[in-house]
């Protein structure tokens, strides 16, 4: 049976299945691990689901509104499996507590099948700094809130929600309250840098107005974070794709944020030199960042609004033939002029040259030439709240189709123009917002340049020099004298 | 005739010609190209980034005339600047630079070259510096010939004099001063030579841009009218002068009065003057050559006697009237301190305290120009020799700019081109000499053969070295002497040349045992020139590289393994602040660094470099030499929100605020001298110092307690060491009541402290600090009642 006519049946039986009061499937166990850290919390939910009807194949996972907001990555996979399954969100009900979102697995269960369905979700600003001011030679203490049930449209035998931070230290967290339907014996506990809710026993389906009235409650946790919460607030990145110069050139904008509890009172260089020189830096403070360029670049250059920024030090690896795997890159150790302390801000610009045939491949049967940009540099553990990624082609290409890893908020074309250019260069941006390293992939943009675009710029130069010539030429001849001077003198 | 080489002989005038004008070019070129190059230094071994202090506000004001346009420039009004009073930038500076660089950038722009303006701003000098060497080729090529004037162009190309205005960065008005000055003097050269009305024009067009550019244009408008006086009296007045000067004065004084800085200066201040009473001379005396060609000479002696006498006493009388009655500016501060060098520090401590306006010292003119300081006199009394109209410029330009050149070191801007072109007629009369390969005849001198000579020692002047003779004077040989057309009979360049050679010399008897024979006499001189020459080169070279080019806003030092290490102290405080505090917060610093604050940091001043008011430059240098609680209510006063220092003590940074502090303390004393009395900061034995010995006074102002706070402690307990100053700072380190400190720099050069609020109960801010700190109150003991009663 084709796709595409069975789509609106099981499309119907979806909303039945999750209106209607026969569910088609029931979760075994769902098992719900939340790896804590800064800007970034990772959340992967195992759902072990059993179809309760033959021929279900649409599972329908549920979230609170407020955590669907802070979603920025929403992946699902069948366990020990790498492709992820088509995801389908449902129309937003404000009027609700609970959000849907529809996957197709990949192919329909029978009654009384199993499978493991793995839910990988990343979180951005869910956590906040408490206290929110910090002083330089202080602690840095976050807080994450989250509900302690996973919601679902099924019941479910057993649930368990474990939240793991980076650093055993912990300082506090919520005991749940009016759940002895669901736990035997104690609802949380601890141990070492992990605390686990739950388990919770024969829940019904949660995602109810009643039941999240009745049991849903949010569960806090204060731990400590050794690492500095890094925002990135806006990155501009612009590829500008050269054909004459063999040469792929991408500049960052950066505007970077500690979001970590701002710096209560001064900073005080004294203690600064003095923590750093018993190699005791304060976790709110970031000093530097270690990035991963690609392999083989060039020419890179670190600046911002006033100049060049001579603290960082890069080790270049070697170019990587476009057709062999590897994982090499060139380390950047990016050290801003001044470390950044809690709610300091500092903008800067990265850029450099790479060359053309390690991410432009020419495919001649069509004539097109295919590109990869990376939407962005991995900046460990950081969010980007905005990002905007330009795509420059060269002058005169045409047919421009692309393909971006996952749909932009918006996309257009622009033109561009920069030396040399006469006519511009059509310019693709995208835009993004919450980023995170899940969202480090590549656009695909594909053209065609013809010969005619390509001889352009060397004819408009030679146009512009011929042009200076000539008139010197003529101008060297005109005897603009209103009286001729006699000839011998 | 005899030569001491063998010159080819099948060669067309034509030929020759062609081919020197070609080495011209090239060697034009190739001279440019040394000058930009040789300017490259400060961008190589730093980046491209805008040097100095002036500079940022010229940069600043360049970028707020690129992107948002001339008008927009013309009417701004900065409210940063000199907070809270704010400076009409559009009426109060030299908008030539800026207009240049934002002419520079729409046109590349234009171009679809989007060439970011700094990198326009930064490159401007070295470009404007070739066209320097094209304009002095120009103007030498009027004193003496194209020879001359190749190396005039080579010698300012990379002469550190100017060089050290124009490297790569320095964007300041010098930068395109020098270029506007030396074509301005060739335009003029060439209206008095040809009494032409259009070189008239286009000297007045590049006097204008002059006047946009730069305030040293008074050098100009007082040069040329000096000029033209010395001819008067020398009697060489002639309808060239008349008309050349009246071209140039009238044009050029009305376009002067277009900038908005400038305005009604031309016809009010004493400066101007001496330009217009010349203008007024000539007209008087170009009446009296009419009224000569009418009357009979007897009564004419009466008249011009009688008229002299009359106009010279109206004329000075109607000039004190205007003086004393204020129609006319008298002399200002800046001007009498050019002739009295001590006038500044007795009366005007600001000017005093600019480094460049100290008189030059010795070393500092070999320094700027090595040989060329030896030649600089041979080559003027060169120009005696011939002494047309346009060498007597020269002799005036030179005795003119060297005294000024003595007076400020600044000044020595003005010299180098004089000292160029005049070294340069002398070097290349040296060389016309040797190179010339006639030997002189024992046997009988014929014209014909002194001729020949000249012929081709001319053609040595194109071609550097290869001499080529011609049977007869090649056409350009005549155009020149044409063009010379000097009041002497003979044409200049054979004179010239003639009297140098020691052929036949004017006197009559030729001196036959006079000259070079031989091959080996020539060649010891002119290998001896070369290596003089390329000495020069190696000379200009290393001070470049070495003296010249930091742009003072980034430090280097050399790291152990001999790789350089950057010390951005500056940037990183600046962009912390640019990055990390309110827009609007207003930042105190010594005025040397406002134009930094506000150009890098982008944050409201309370003094930059632009120092029209004194009395404010006093009100930060009174608050930085009082004590906290005298400076607080200063501070709170003008809003300041940050204060900033520069302490150089940590790395040893001789340039820093301590080491100024002396300048604040008397421009504040100047204002309040009951306050601030500067020997009360040096020790009872006279001595400045900032140990355990220091004066109470110098310990209590604030720029010591901000220098110094937590200084000691970095030391951990061993004995703190400022390394400018070399004395040991206290181990009981100065504390601070009223101000926090907020950033220091990586080598703490750059510290920066927050006022504080005022206390929100209202205790002053020490009891607040104190008690915060948990100490308790002293009481003072009650006075005993029964002894008061008593």
């Amino acid at each position: 049976m084709p796709i595409w006519s069975s789509l609106p049946f099981f499309l119907l039986l979806s909303v039945v299945s999750t209106l209607a009061s026969s569910p088609s499937f029931e979760n075994t166990a769902v098992v719900r691990t939340v790896e804590l850290g800064g800007a970034v919390v990772h959340v992967t939910t195992t759902y072990a689901i059993k179809a309760l009807e033959d021929g279900s194949n649409v599972y329908t996972i549920a979230f609170s509104p407020d955590e669907r907001k802070k979603t920025s990555w929403l992946e699902a996979k069948i366990k020990g499996q790498q492709n992820a399954l088509p995801i389908e969100e449902r129309l937003f009900d404000a009027e609700r507590d609970y959000h849907f979102v529809d996957i197709t697995l990949p192919k329909a269960l029978s009654a009384n099948k199993t499978t493991n369905l793995v839910v990988e979700t990343i979180l951005t600003h869910a956590t906040h700094p408490w206290p929110e001011t910090a002083g330089q030679k202080d602690d840095q203490a976050l807080k994450y809130t989250t509900d302690l049930f996973v919601l679902s449209p099924y019941s479910t035998t057993v649930q368990r929600t474990k939240l793991r931070t980076l650093a055993p230290r912990i300082i506090s967290f919520t005991e749940p309250k009016g759940v002895e339907d669901f736990a035997t014996e104690g609802s949380a506990s601890k141990s070492g840098a992990t605390i686990v809710y739950g388990p919770f026993h024969n829940l019904p389906p949660s995602a109810t107005q009643k039941f999240i009235k009745t049991y849903q409650q949010p569960m806090t946790i204060h731990y400590f974070h050794d690492q500095p919460v890094l925002e990135i607030l806006e990155l501009k990145r612009a590829v500008e794709i050269s054909h004459w110069g063999a040469n792929v050139n991408t500049e960052d904008e950066i505007t970077m944020h500690n979001a970590g509890p701002a710096l209560k009172g001064h900073f005080s260089r004294l203690d600064h030199q003095t923590q750093q020189f018993y190699k005791k830096p304060a976790p709110h403070v970031l000093p530097a960042i270690n990035l991963h360029l690609p392999a083989g670049i060039r020419d890179t250059y670190f600046y911002d609004l006033i100049g060049n920024v001579s603290t960082s030090r890069l080790r270049v690896a070697p170019s990587l033939p476009k057709n062999k795997q590897g994982s090499q890159y060139s380390l950047l150790e990016l050290r801003p002029r001044y470390p950044l302390l809690g709610g300091w801000n500092y903008t800067f610009t990265l850029g450099w040259n790479a060359p053309a045939a390690d991410s432009i491949s020419y495919d001649k049967s069509t004539g097109r030439y295919i590109v990869e940009v990376p939407i962005m540099t991995l900046f460990p553990g950081a969010v980007i709240n905005d990002a905007e990624v330009k795509v420059i082609l060269p002058e005169g290409a045409t047919d421009v189709e692309f393909s971006p890893p996952f749909p932009a908020l918006e996309n257009r074309i622009s033109t561009h123009i920069t030396y040399l250019d006469t006519s511009g260069r059509p310019a693709l941006t995208f835009e993004y917002k919450d980023l995170t390293l899940k969202h480090a992939q590549n656009i695909y943009v594909s053209y065609k340049v013809s010969f005619a675009a390509h001889l352009k710029k060397p004819f408009a130069v030679a146009t512009a020099f011929f042009s200076v010539f000539g008139f010197a030429l003529i101008a060297r001849r005109v005897n603009l004298t209103i009286h001729p001077k006699k000839k011998a003198l | 005739m005899t030569t001491a080489y063998p010159l080819p002989s099948n060669l067309s005038p034509a030929t020759v010609a062609n081919t020197a004008s070609l080495l011209r070019i090239v060697a034009l070129a190739l001279i440019s190209g040394a000058a930009i190059a040789s300017r490259l230094f400060a961008v190589i071994n730093f980046e491209s980034i805008i040097h100095e202090f002036d500079p940022w506000f010229n940069y600043r004001a360049t970028r707020v005339l690129a992107s948002q346009g001339f008008y927009e420039f013309w009417n701004w009004f900065d409210p940063t600047a000199w907070y809270p009073l704010g400076r009409v930038v559009g009426g109060t500076v030299y908008p030539g630079l800026m207009a240049t660089s934002g002419v520079i950038y729409n046109f590349l722009h234009a171009l679809n070259l989007p060439v970011d303006i700094r990198n326009v701003c930064v490159l401007l000098a070295p470009g404007f510096s070739a066209l320097t060497a094209w304009a002095t080729y120009m103007f030498t090529k009027e004193m003496k010939d194209e020879s001359a004037g190749l190396l005039a162009a080579a010698f300012i190309g990379i002469v550190p004099g100017y060089i050290s205005r124009s490297v790569a960065g320095s964007y300041d008005n010098e930068a395109i001063a020098i270029f506007l000055l030396m074509f301005t003097f060739y335009c003029w050269i060439k209206a008095l030579k040809q009494g032409s009305a259009l070189f008239g024009t286009i000297a007045a067009i590049f006097y204008f841009y002059m006047v946009a550019a730069w305030g040293g244009y008074v050098f100009i408008t007082n040069m040329i009218p000096l000029h033209a006086l010395v001819l008067i009296l020398m009697g060489r007045f002639s309808s060239r002068l008349y008309v050349g000067y009246s071209s140039w004065y009238a044009i050029g004084t009305l376009a002067s009065m277009q900038v908005p800085f400038v305005g009604f200066q031309p016809v009010k201040t004493s400066e101007h003057m001496g330009a217009l009473a010349v203008f007024g001379l000539l007209q008087i005396v170009a009446f009296g050559q009419l009224v000569r060609s009418h009357v009979s000479s007897a009564q004419f002696q009466k008249l011009l006697y009688a008229s002299v006498v009359a106009t010279g006493i109206l004329g000075t009388a109607v000039f004190g009237l205007l003086t004393y009655k204020g129609w006319i500016a008298p002399w200002t501060g800046r001007f009498y301190s050019l002739w009295d060098t001590g006038y500044a520090k007795k009366y005007i401590p600001i000017i005093a305290s600019v480094s460049e306006h100290q008189p030059t010292a010795w070393p500092s003119f070999f320094m700027d120009l090595q040989f060329l300081i030896f030649l600089f006199p041979a080559g003027v009394i060169l120009c005696f020799r011939e002494l047309r109209d346009e060498h007597i410029f020269v002799i005036i330009y030179a005795v003119m700019a060297s005294y000024f050149a003595g007076v400020m070191v600044r000044l020595m801007l003005t010299l180098t081109p004089v000292v160029c072109v005049a070294s340069a007629v002398a070097l290349s009369t040296l060389l016309d000499t040797y190179i010339d390969p006639k030997e002189p005849d024992t046997g009988d001198d014929t014209k014909s053969e002194s001729e020949a000579t000249v012929v081709s020692a001319s053609g040595t002047n194109g071609s550097s070295f290869s001499a080529t003779p011609t049977p007869t004077p090649s056409k350009k040989i005549k155009k020149a002497a044409a063009a010379a057309a000097a009041p002497l009979p003979t044409s200049g360049i054979i004179s010239d040349l003639v009297a140098a050679t020691g052929g036949p010399t004017r006197r009559g008897e030729p001196i036959k045992t006079k000259g070079i024979f031989g091959m080996d006499s020539r060649l010891i001189v002119i290998m001896h020139t070369l290596a003089m020459l390329s000495f020069f080169v190696f000379h200009c070279t290393w001070v470049t590289s070495n003296a010249y080019s930091s742009p003072s806003v980034v430090l280097a030092s050399t790291n152990q393994d001999g790789s350089q290490h950057i010390i951005d102290d500056f940037r990183e405080a600046y962009y912390w602040l640019r990055q990390n505090t309110p827009e609007d917060a207003v930042v105190m610093s010594w005025w040397d660094y406002g134009y930094q604050i506000a150009g890098m940091a982008d944050r409201p001043t309370l003094v930059d470099n632009n120092t029209w008011n004194n009395t404010h430059i006093a009100t930060v240098g009174k608050a930085m030499s009082s004590t906290e609680e005298n400076a607080y209510p200063i501070l709170r006063k003008h809003d300041v929100d940050y204060v900033l220092v520069i302490f150089g003590g940590l790395i040893g940074y001789s340039g820093d605020d301590i080491n100024k502090f002396l300048w604040m303390v008397r421009i504040a004393q100047g204002v309040w001298p009951d306050e601030i009395q500067e020997p009360n900061y040096f020790t009872p034995q006279g001595e400045y110092r900032i140990d355990d010995m220091a004066s109470q006074t110098m310990k209590n102002s604030l720029m010591y307690k901000m220098s110094y706070y937590r200084f000691a402690e970095l030391f951990g307990g061993n004995q703190a060491m400022d390394r400018v100053r070399q004395q040991q700072v206290p181990k009981v380190g100065p504390t601070l009541d009223y101000l926090d400190e907020a950033f220091t720099s990586e080598n703490w050069i750059v510290r920066i402290y927050q006022v504080k609020k005022e206390d929100l109960l209202g205790r002053d801010l020490k009891s607040a600090n104190a008690f915060g700190q948990g100490k308790k109150r002293k009481r003072t003991k009650p006075v005993p009642r029964r002894r008061a009663i008593v």
